[in-house]
């Protein structure tokens, strides 16, 4: 039992040598994992403590859930949450069928040169920061010098300039519309993939026996899209509490917070502008747990609905 | 099957009229659409050519008015954008060059499937893919480390990406394994079968990584404005443009160096200035990008698909 115990140790020490210029390979990629994931998370600590720059994170009083509560008690952190569910749900319920339908449209293009066009255009501003995204919107919407309000002056619909961006309720749709123009020509890339897998015949088939072309796209091409729209929106209510950062930070303004403000926005305020660095660890805490939960359960539910579908 | 494909097409061009009637308004709809993208580059562009005097909302211009390379002369002379561009390139070669070679060998050793404590490791490197401790502890993290105000900040962080490295270690599993038994009985080491075996053939995929390395490079900002604000010298175009958007707004959330990197720039014209400095940040995208949508479309079959 003891020498078979050492065989096998010996032999296992062995092939840890045999593995060990693979073990330097991954080293790296280790570091940089801990350093930049495993190291901050000691940091999140603070969500917990009263932290006190000068006596560092480990010198900081413990306060139990003190932040926690006052989180709850915060009418802000109300207002934030509303508008980030606010977000993404509407964000959700737009981009998700206009996808579908404006790619079922390219598809239906007959000319093959026209319909790599449409895909090259619509697909250029994915690769755009939200900065050059932002810039765009806010110059196009300027009140001074930009072309959208020097067209409603010369149809007469305005008697005078508005500053778009600065109005409340005028940030949640130009966000929508801002985030369909940026994202949309990525989604139809993704989507065409599944619609280049269907069988021809199975078209030939069905127009054989007198299908006409609305038929087809319900009977057909929708389907076979189905599983990839399953994931796609399961993975979108994955991440629900989390409208990202960027698009935010980089159309609102401090006029527009009422509406615009989200959790990630506040968080930053909170922390970095306020420097009220426990509180905001706190709340991005609750954010990044409930996120998770949600993506955990969104991938389990696509696993299931794709089984196809791999995270790793 | 080429007759079928054939048979296809042919039903396919007896058309209703309804089907004709689609078509049209199908292609009508798509052209709108491409308009709508086209707009805010064709408006960025043209105020870049125009003179400061003819931006205003009384006009529409589809064209400017006069034609000058006044604000591209000014951008490229000053010192402060043309240094951000500097910081940007730098950081997206220096970025990119890491980032392929720490993922790629990292995706090596995943390839072996035998090798002790592979699972622990692959449980190490892929905790990072679900979960972040949030904006303050990783500021607080980096000043710990000396990260603050440091160029080190923009490329170590983004070194490892455990994405790329699957994405990599999937196309590693398919190159012949022969090829790496036959050098390995020759006597070549690990790192020289890597280098002059797995690292040419897997061509396709570390140019899919590299150049998705290299926008996500060039479009950060956020780590400028969170880790470097406070050092001039290592501000990057993205976020100098950034500062420029947050000047004009006259907003509040970012630093009051906003506003002093528009000081220098308010005697010219923010709006030319600003949309020819826009142009320099868009320009190397668009210059990549016939490659970026041949790749990217490979990337997100290798990866979104297929896993």
């Amino acid at each position: 039992m003891s020498t078979e115990k050492t065989i096998r140790g010996s032999k296992r020490k062995k092939q840890i040598k045999q593995y060990t210029p693979f073990y330097l390979f991954v080293l790296p990629a280790i570091i940089v994992a801990v350093l930049f994931c495993y190291l901050p998370m000691g940091g999140l600590a603070i969500a917990f403590k009263d932290y006190k720059m000068a006596r560092g994170i480990a010198g900081s009083d413990w306060v139990g859930l003190k932040h926690f509560q006052k989180l709850f008690s915060d009418p802000n952190f109300y207002r934030v949450l509303k508008n980030t569910l606010t977000i993404s749900l509407l964000s959700l319920v737009t981009t998700f069928p206009m996808t579908i339908v404006f790619t079922i449209l390219v598809n239906e293009l007959m000319n093959k040169r026209f319909k790599s066009v449409v895909q090259t255009i619509t697909y250029m501003p994915h690769f755009l920061s939200w900065v050059v995204v932002g810039t765009f919107v806010y110059q196009l919407l300027s009140p001074t010098g930009g072309v959208f309000n020097a067209v409603l002056l010369k149809l007469g619909v305005i008697d005078a300039p508005i500053y778009f961006m600065a109005q409340q309720n005028m940030f949640v749709p130009i966000y929508l519309i801002t985030n369909l123009w940026k994202t949309t020509g990525y989604s139809i890339v993704i989507y065409l993939a599944t619609i280049a897998g269907i069988d021809a015949s199975l078209y030939e088939a069905a127009s054989m026996d007198g299908a006409n072309r609305f038929h087809r796209i319900i009977h057909i091409t929708l389907p076979a899209m189905l599983p990839t729209m399953c994931t796609m929106l399961i993975l979108q209510i994955g991440t629900l509490v989390s409208v990202g950062f960027d698009p935010i930070f980089n159309l609102y303004n401090d006029a527009t917070y009422q509406t615009a403000d989200v959790i990630s926005t506040y968080v930053y305020r909170k922390g970095m502008v306020e420097s009220q660095y426990d509180y905001s660890t706190a709340i991005g805490l609750f954010q990044n747990v409930v996120s998770l939960a949600l993506v955990l359960i969104a991938n389990r539910f696509a696993k299931k609905a794709n089984p196809e579908y791999k995270v790793i | 099957m080429a007759r079928k494909k054939e048979k296809y097409t042919h039903v396919k061009m007896k058309r209703s009229t309804g089907s004709k009637v689609f078509d049209t308004l199908n292609i009508i709809f798509m052209v709108l659409f491409c308009i709508s993208i086209i707009i805010p580059f064709w408006d960025v562009i043209v105020r870049s050519f125009s003179r400061a005097q003819d931006i205003s909302y009384m006009h529409i211009n589809f064209l400017p008015k006069v034609w000058t390379l006044d604000a591209y002369k000014y951008v490229l002379r000053d010192d402060g954008i043309l240094h951000a561009l500097f910081i940007s390139v730098a950081r997206t070669v220096l970025g990119t060059i890491l980032h392929i070679i720490v993922c790629s060998l990292a995706a090596y050793t995943l390839t072996r499937n035998e090798m002790p404590f592979r699972s622990i490791i692959t449980t190490i490197l892929l905790i990072p893919m679900f979960f972040n401790s949030g904006m303050i502890p990783a500021y607080l993290n980096m000043k710990n480390l000396g990260l603050l105000n440091n160029f080190l900040v923009y490329i170590l962080p983004s070194a490892f990406s455990m994405y790329n490295t699957i994405i990599i270690r999937n196309y590693f599993y398919s190159i012949d394994k022969s090829m790496e038994e036959s050098a390995s009985i020759d006597g070549a080491s690990q790192l020289k079968i890597f280098t002059a075996i797995i690292f040419p053939l897997s061509k396709p995929v570390i140019a899919t990584v590299a150049l998705w390395q290299m926008v996500g490079q060039w479009n950060a900002w956020f780590d400028n404005m969170m880790y470097t604000r406070r050092t001039e010298s290592l501000t990057t175009l993205q976020y100098l443009l950034r500062r420029m958007l947050d000047a004009i707004t006259n907003s509040t959330n970012t630093s009051a160096s906003g506003v002093e990197a528009m000081g220098s720039l308010v005697d010219t014209n923010p709006d030319t200035i600003k949309a020819a400095t826009t142009i320099l940040v868009v320009l190397p995208i668009v210059v990549v990008y016939p490659f970026l949508q041949k790749y990217f479309v490979q990337g997100i079959m290798a990866g979104a698909v297929k896993g």
